[in-house]
């Protein structure tokens, strides 16, 4: 009987754990998702679906809802702009670019990223 | 046969059964109320718009001519459902945003119920549905409920089957929502209705699909509750079976009792219906009392003995829901007479009490 009790108070902790974790991980890919698309637009120009897909190829989005919002925030804020293009099946859609400043934001975001990978390597080799 | 709608998506038309339709609609309005603080809400609307567009228009190509739930199913299931995408928005939207979002919350809490959860359920949807109630894991409250069939040397088991009948399922989204204690607003539906809990409209009676896939081990406890279920409505059939004849000789003597005395016949009739019983003692009682004490007991039998039966008939044959006023009549009739009976009881029953356990040792219940 105490021998069951404290085999469920340990399943417990562990599962507590893992929601943690998995907590810790989803803010992290949030975190990393604006640069990262401005990092995929710096590349080239897209369509959304491209973005999405690539994206999800990465693993960094599970749904693709949760990009149109941040597009168009990101669009709102004048560091991506679009146009409406042609495609070759169905109406014209949204082909999304870096602007100027969206390329200056970009290479304060790389900067920082440079900075926060250094000190995690810090952290870990000493 | 399904009657279908025309709509035009992102400017494109696309005929969309009728069940589908509402699905959409409502995943699109709950998305409007969600996005609408938001600068830009329009276009992010369009952008989903376009998108869900799209994604019929492929699977248009592949020669499925009308839009059915499934597919909007998949899409909304591609898209995000509501909660996934609203959880991600709060750790980048502004904190004035959270803070209104925390408010809406506090107003969107009402009075809880208890239900069985069809959605997170192991055998019945007790633990789940009681820990919607009080807001705990349903893990914990398994877990505790493991530990009283110990410590209750399997108490437990039968208040858990009482409960599983006395506990109504949460069918609809307004009572998957009571459940939680969220009021029933628009919103809180949609957010239900997109989950894919809800089944959409009656033509889609397969539709009941819950979030996750029934496990192996939860498969065989399924198999194993179907199997107890079905005992035990055998099991109540044959005690009702078992059960009707002597509440039925019950009654028939009370009854005759009735009779004998109502129409002055006296105790004499009784003697040649059921000679057995040695019915002078009730000689010593006044009429009266008599008469009201057997009605009393008739009804404080009979109807216990009704209910049993409709219940258990009901099982077997569908009957339309009793209304509440005959419930109410029903019950109320009972407790009278029950007081009544106690009544009598004390007042002219415990003053003979010997005389009656000499009597039904002496004729030793010959009946």
């Amino acid at each position: 009987m105490y021998c069951m009790v404290h085999w469920l108070c340990i399943y417990l902790q562990c599962k507590l754990n893992a929601m943690n974790a998995e907590n810790v991980k989803s803010q992290m890919r949030k975190g990393t998702l604006e640069y990262c698309i401005l990092l995929l637009l710096k590349k080239e120009p897209a369509y959304t679906s491209d973005i999405i897909q690539k994206l999800q190829e990465a693993r960094l989005i599970v749904v693709e809802g949760t990009l149109y919002p941040l597009l168009t925030r990101l669009k709102n804020s004048e560091l991506l702009s679009y146009q409406w293009i042609e495609s070759t099946q169905g109406p014209p859609r949204k082909y999304y670019q870096l602007t100027d400043k969206g390329e200056l934001f970009l290479g304060e975001l790389e900067a920082s990223w440079q900075e926060l990978n250094d000190t995690i390597n810090h952290i870990r080799n000493n | 046969m399904k009657k279908t709608l025309t709509i035009n998506l992102g400017g494109t038309v696309f005929h969309i059964d009728e069940d589908a339709y509402q699905l959409l609609d409502k995943y699109l309005s709950n998305l409007r109320i969600h996005f609408k603080k938001e600068e830009g809400s329009d276009e992010i609307i369009n952008d989903f718009e376009m998108r869900i567009s799209e994604l019929f228009g492929e699977r248009i190509k592949l020669g499925y001519e009308v839009i059915t739930v499934v597919e909007v199913e998949s899409v909304i299931k591609r898209m995000g459902k509501p909660e996934e995408l609203f959880d991600t928005e709060e750790g980048t939207g502004a904190t004035t945003e959270q803070t209104q979002n925390t408010s809406a919350k506090e107003k969107q809490t009402g009075p809880r119920r208890l239900f069985r959860n069809p959605d997170d359920r192991m055998i019945g949807g007790i633990a789940g549905g009681f820990a919607a109630f009080v807001g705990w894991d349903p893990s914990v409250v398994r877990i505790l409920f493991f530990l009283l069939i110990f410590l209750t040397h399997g108490v437990a088991i039968l208040a858990y089957i009482l409960l599983w009948i006395v506990i109504p399922e949460a069918k609809t989204a307004a009572e998957k929502l009571q459940m939680s204690g969220k009021s029933v607003t628009i919103e809180n539906i949609g957010k239900t209705v997109t989950d894919g809990f809800e089944k959409v409209s009656e033509n889609v009676n397969d539709y009941i699909n819950s979030e996750k896939p029934r496990t192996f081990f939860q498969k065989i406890l399924d198999v194993f509750v179907a199997v107890v279920g079905t005992l035990l409505k055998i099991a109540l059939v044959l005690l009702a079976i078992l059960l009707f004849p002597p509440l039925l000789l019950i009654v028939f003597i009370l009854v005759v009792v009735l009779f004998a005395i109502v129409f002055g016949g006296g105790v004499g009739i009784l003697y040649s219906v059921l000679p057995n019983i040695h019915w002078g003692t009730l000689n010593l009682y006044p009429e009266g009392s008599l008469i009201l004490a057997s009605i009393a007991t008739i009804i404080m039998i009979a109807i216990p003995a009704v209910v049993v039966v409709y219940m258990i008939l009901s099982q077997i044959f569908k009957f339309k829901p009793v209304a509440n006023s005959v419930k109410w009549t029903f019950l109320i009739l009972w407790i009278i007479a029950v007081v009544t009976n106690v009544i009598f009881a004390v007042k002219f029953g415990l003053p003979f009490w010997g005389d009656w356990s000499n009597l039904s040792t002496n004729i030793g219940w010959q009946i």
